[in-house]
């Protein structure tokens, strides 16, 4: 069946167009009109039971072919699919499967379970908050959303329904307890985590996965030889396995061991069937090749990555989606305006945000990890309330229009408090994480790009610090370019997109800052690492907060940023990470007019 | 000029013909026609003088100042000896605030010229601006000697003498103000008397604002003692005034209108008081404060400015640019960046009360002390005025604020031109005027640099002292 016969579906079930992707589903008659066929659609099960796959696959193709909407053939077609990596095909049943009949559990689960290997996070989050609906006592439902939403950076949210899945389960599953293992180092819970590793691998000592995880546990909490060894019990497990030379690799970089560590990647890439590295393992290359001042080619790695990961994710720059966000909040948030537009009041009780915005690469984890090394504050590290808030600001202000115009619904008499609400909201998602720890009084929100929304977040918190850390715009550039980052509408993929998006960001801050009174504070990157003690007392004093010294030790902040930069923060300040686009300055030189003015305005410049 | 006959052999028109359209061109706003044709002819005679002397004018026209200069001298290197050449140059340089070259050519042209008022009266001005006062008190009676009915001349004998604080001529020679050639008509009809500061016990006096925001504010402190005079007193002002000037007691009615002004018996412009009043020196009267905050508003921008301001922060307001329509806009304004120093001040808010097209500079800012675009928010006077109550103190160019600041009793660092406003007096650091203000004066034209610095000092030493009272 590999090669596809003219008249078949694009998708590769083996069906024909009308009976497959081109199903007209009012065509479909009831279910009890093909019960004729139920004993060919038995004969498959019963086929695909004892594993005769082609005789399984002929009687499903025969009953589809009858009856298109016949779920237990769709149900084992799909399995098929499946089991051959026929993804589109497999997500094409599935599909069909859910969509003829939602209340479906083990569909609902699968269709989530494969848009989230897809890394479609979001669609799949809607799945498995279907799943949830119907099958509230389901573990594998919670455990869905458990996966999902750990990925999806909301870790609490994901611990509560692993632990609901657990307790669902009524046994200490141990795939579930190495799950729920990596959500909490996730959270910087590492002893938390071990404990749980620990008990699931002694429960079933040889899956891959659950080692991996932990190793990557370890070298996060920095127990390099820990992670070694269980690197070595996974070689036991699965010799030669790629994904265990990356983490090793991972780890002799971060113990500075660059040689070694380029030296797996490379064995990597012999092994490999299909010849190259994934776009994880060419970014990792290009950064170590970085580090040992072996520029050009480090460039190339890098340029490999973002190759690799167009060709497999598929994904572009989102430019007119960018250009019509930026241009329509331009065009809502003017000072003439905004005179007649009421503010929330500020918060009266409980911990107040402070917002710490910046491209990403910019220096907002090391910001963070500064404060929140500070007795009163805490780290929300990248909140998505605010995105959350946009997106359900018609709802919630019952506008017609979609944000930024549904804010023209705070001049009705109804909605004339929405901005309390939506600010209600925020704070009341903030405490269901439960990152906020007795005795703080602050919290951080450091999700990158949020300067995009800084009119809204005015609105909403007049009185929040909003820290703006700024970075010299190559640097960022570079940056961005060396790591694998789905911010900024996929701009992540070439230089060119990157600088655009970061023009286009700056450009809207710039307004914002020209339309608006923002309580706003621009903080360098480079003036941190140059004289580190004066800028944390500035931005402390800021955001009204006494001097801490343990602020100048963030390093040493325990808590676990999950962003890309936690290898960075849980080290000293060092100056190489300043101004590295110098040995870049040919690979930049195509966004270095495109940057040029707004490097100048910035107060950078660009030297050889 | 033999060779001149022609600008371009091939056709037929002389150099004076072109030369006259080029003229009609630029008279008909076409500058871009007539640039063409001035171009084409000095590509023929680059050192024709005429047509370098008429490019030079229209280059100016064109806002291309260096340009300007560059045919202008190269028109004087052609033909040295045409005062008119020095004249215009001189006014160029002026412009650029190259006072040197400015008074060089003024000068060249006084003696080439001796007896052509518009020289003599071009360098009284050239010397105001490079504060040599006596020199341009000297110029502008050189001037009125030869044409006593020049109006630029009287008015600015006028400046010169009240800087230098001889307010009882210079009060005689402000009147000519109105008979500036771009001055606004004080009135649509002019068929009722001036006051002469006579009691006028059953007749109307209508009061004009007749001068922008900041001589509105600086001379309604007059209209009790008017009132005294004249019970029925209506003003005649701009809507924006209105809730400081009725804060002036006696005024019975006030209109920003003229087909809403009633019958009255006499006029008098608003700043033609202190020469009614006989204001000396030392008689300034000063009844600060004489303009209060409303107390609703200030509880609401006390209250937004405890949102934007860090706790245990001083609130210091900045206004770097007056309105720049304002003839003299390119000397009293400044760049925010200019006032970079202050962002280094320790525990302190700059807050921005600048309005305008000098407001989106904020954006440009990136100093250390968070700067708060409060100008944003800012609606009316009311808005400002409350504002100013809550500061704790202002830095500003000399624009209304300042006055609406002084008038308050409010504590402002003025920073002034090297020549400044007449009001400002000279070789002092106060103001007779208001009391509150301290003033910082640029050593030279256009050096911003040493006044801030002080100014920063200034507050620096505040904040210091402050902190050690808490």
């Amino acid at each position: 069946m590999n090669a596809l016969q003219p008249d078949l579906c694009a998708c590769g079930s083996g069906l024909r167009p009308v009976r497959c992707c081109q199903l007209d589903p009012r065509t479909l008659g009831p279910a009890a009109a093909s019960r004729h066929l139920l004993p060919l659609v038995d004969q498959a099960i019963a086929s695909h039971g004892r594993g005769a796959v082609a005789e399984a696959e002929r009687l499903c193709l025969e009953v589809l072919e009858l009856a298109p909407g016949q779920g237990g053939a769709l149900a084992i077609l799909y399995q098929i699919r499946k089991a051959q990596g026929a993804g589109p095909a497999a997500e094409a049943l599935v599909r069909r499967l859910v969509g003829l009949d939602p209340n479906n559990v083990w569909a609902t689960q699968e269709l989530a379970l494969l848009l989230f290997g897809k890394g479609d996070l979001a669609e799949a989050e809607v799945h498995a908050r279907n799943a949830v609906r119907i099958a509230p006592a389901d573990p594998q439902s919670h455990n869905l959303m458990g996966m999902i939403l750990t990925e999806a950076n909301r870790p609490q949210v994901g611990e509560f329904h692993y632990r609901r899945a657990l307790e669902l389960l009524g046994q200490r599953q141990p795939i579930l307890l190495a799950n729920l293992a990596w959500n909490l180092k996730n959270q910087g819970k590492m002893a938390q985590a071990r404990a749980l590793y620990e008990e699931s691998l002694a429960a079933a000592p040889t899956v891959l996965q659950t080692l991996l995880g932990w190793a990557r546990m370890e070298e996060t909490d920095r127990d390099f030889a820990r992670a070694d060894a269980l690197l070595d019990q996974a070689e036991a497990v699965a010799p030669g396995h790629p994904s265990i030379l990356l983490h090793r690799a991972i780890v002799r970089g971060r113990t500075k061991d660059y040689d070694r560590a380029l030296a797996i990647l490379e064995r990597i890439e012999r092994q490999s069937p299909g010849g190259g590295l994934g776009t994880n393992e060419l970014l990792e290359k290009g950064r170590l090749l970085d580090k040992m001042g072996r520029h050009d080619e480090a460039f190339a790695a890098f340029a490999a990555g973002k190759r690799k990961n167009v060709e497999l994710s598929g994904t572009a720059y989102m430019a007119e989606h960018a250009a019509d966000l930026a241009a329509r909040l331009k065009a809502y948030f003017t000072a003439g305006r905004l005179r007649i537009v009421p503010r929330a009041k500020p918060v009266e009780a409980g911990p107040r945000p402070i917002f710490i915005l910046g491209f990403p690469r910019s220096g907002t984890t090391m910001v963070e990890q500064t404060l929140s090394a500070h007795p009163k504050v805490c780290a929300g590290d990248e909140l998505t309330f605010v995105h959350e808030i946009a997106n359900l600001m018609p709802r919630m202000l019952n506008s017609p229009l979609a944000y930024p115009e549904a804010l023209a619904d705070l001049w009705m008499g109804d909605q004339c408090e929405g901005l309390d609400n939506l600010r209600d909201y925020y704070l009341q998602r903030v405490r269901q994480l439960g990152i906020v720890e007795p005795g703080a009084t602050r919290f951080t929100d450091k999700m990158p790009l949020n300067e995009t929304h800084m009119g809204l977040i005015a609105l909403m918190f007049p009185d929040a610090p909003l820290i703006h850390v700024l970075r010299h715009p190559l640097d960022i550039v570079l940056s961005v370019y060396s790591n694998h980052l789905t911010h900024g509408f996929y701009c992540a993929n070439a230089l060119e997109t990157i600088a655009r998006h970061y023009l286009l960001v700056m450009d809207l801050v710039d307004h914002y800052r020209r339309e608006m009174a923002l309580k706003y504070l621009a903080v360098r990157y480079e003036d941190i690492v140059d004289d580190q003690e004066a800028h944390v007392r500035r931005m402390l004093a800021f955001a009204d907060l006494p001097f801490d010294k343990r602020c100048l030790k963030f390093h040493e902040n325990k808590r676990y940023a999950r962003t890309a930069s936690y290898a960075q923060v849980t080290e000293k300040l060092y100056d190489g990470s300043r101004y590295r686009y110098r040995h870049y300055l040919k690979h930049l030189a195509p966004v270095i007019p495109m940057l040029e003015p707004a490097i100048a305005r910035l107060g950078y410049s660009v030297d050889g | 000029m033999a060779s001149a006959g022609q600008a371009n052999p091939g056709l037929s028109r002389t150099v004076d013909e072109w030369q006259a359209e080029a003229d009609a061109h630029e008279q008909a706003g076409r500058l871009e026609e007539a640039e063409q044709i001035l171009a084409q002819i000095l590509a023929a005679m680059p050192d024709y003088a005429p047509a370098l002397h008429q490019a030079a004018l229209l280059s100016h026209r064109r806002k291309r100042p260096a340009e300007a200069l560059a045919r202008l001298e190269r028109a004087i290197r052609a033909a040295p000896d045409q005062p008119i050449f020095h004249r215009n140059i001189c006014e160029l340089y002026r412009g650029q605030s190259q006072l040197d070259a400015a008074v060089a050519h003024g000068r060249r042209a006084v003696e080439l010229a001796p007896d052509d008022a518009g020289a003599n009266y071009n360098l009284g001005v050239i010397h105001y601006d490079r504060m040599e006062i006596d020199a341009a008190i000297a110029y502008a009676r050189r001037a009125l000697a030869l044409d006593p009915a020049m109006a630029p001349a009287h008015f600015e004998l006028a400046e010169a003498l009240l800087l230098d604080g001889q307010f009882a001529e210079g009060w005689r020679e402000y009147e000519w103000r109105f008979s500036l050639p771009n001055s606004a008509r004080l009135l649509p009809h002019a068929d009722k008397p001036q006051w002469d500061g006579a009691p006028m016990p059953g007749g109307t006096l209508l009061l004009i604002g007749d001068q922008g925001f900041g001589d509105t504010i600086q001379f309604c402190r007059y209209i009790p003692q008017v009132a005294r005079l004249c019970p029925n007193l209506i003003m005649a002002c701009s809507s924006e005034m209105q809730p400081i000037v009725l804060q002036q007691g006696g005024i019975t009615g006030y209109f920003d209108r003229w087909e809403h002004v009633p019958a009255f018996d006499a006029y008098c412009p608003l700043s033609g008081l202190p020469r009614l009043f006989g204001t000396d020196l030392g008689s300034i009267p000063a009844p600060v404060p004489y303009v209060r905050a409303e107390p609703a508003k200030v509880a609401r921008w006390r209250a937004r400015l405890a949102e934007l301001v860090p706790g245990g922060f001083r609130a210091v307001g900045l206004a770097w640019a007056g309105r720049p329509t304002h003839g003299n806009d390119f000397n009293r304004s400044m760049s925010l960046q200019a006032l970079a120093p202050l962002g280094r001040l320790e525990r302190t808010a700059l807050v921005s009360l600048q309005i305008g097209p000098a407001m989106a500079q904020v954006a440009e800012y990136y100093g250390p002390a968070p700067l708060i675009n409060l100008g944003a928010e800012i609606a009316d006077f009311t808005d400002t005025m409350a504002i100013l109550e809550v500061l704790d103190h202002v830095v500003a160019v000399d624009t209304s604020i300042v006055h609406l600041a002084g008038a308050m009793g409010r504590p402002v660092c003025v920073l002034l031109p090297f020549a400044p406003d007449w009001r400002w007096l000279r070789d002092r650091g106060d103001s007779p005027w208001y009391p509150s203000l301290e003033l910082f004066r640029q050593p030279a034209s256009a050096a911003w640099a040493e006044p801030v610095a002080r100014v920063a000092e200034r507050l620096s030493g505040l904040i210091q002292g402050g902190r050690a009272a808490d």
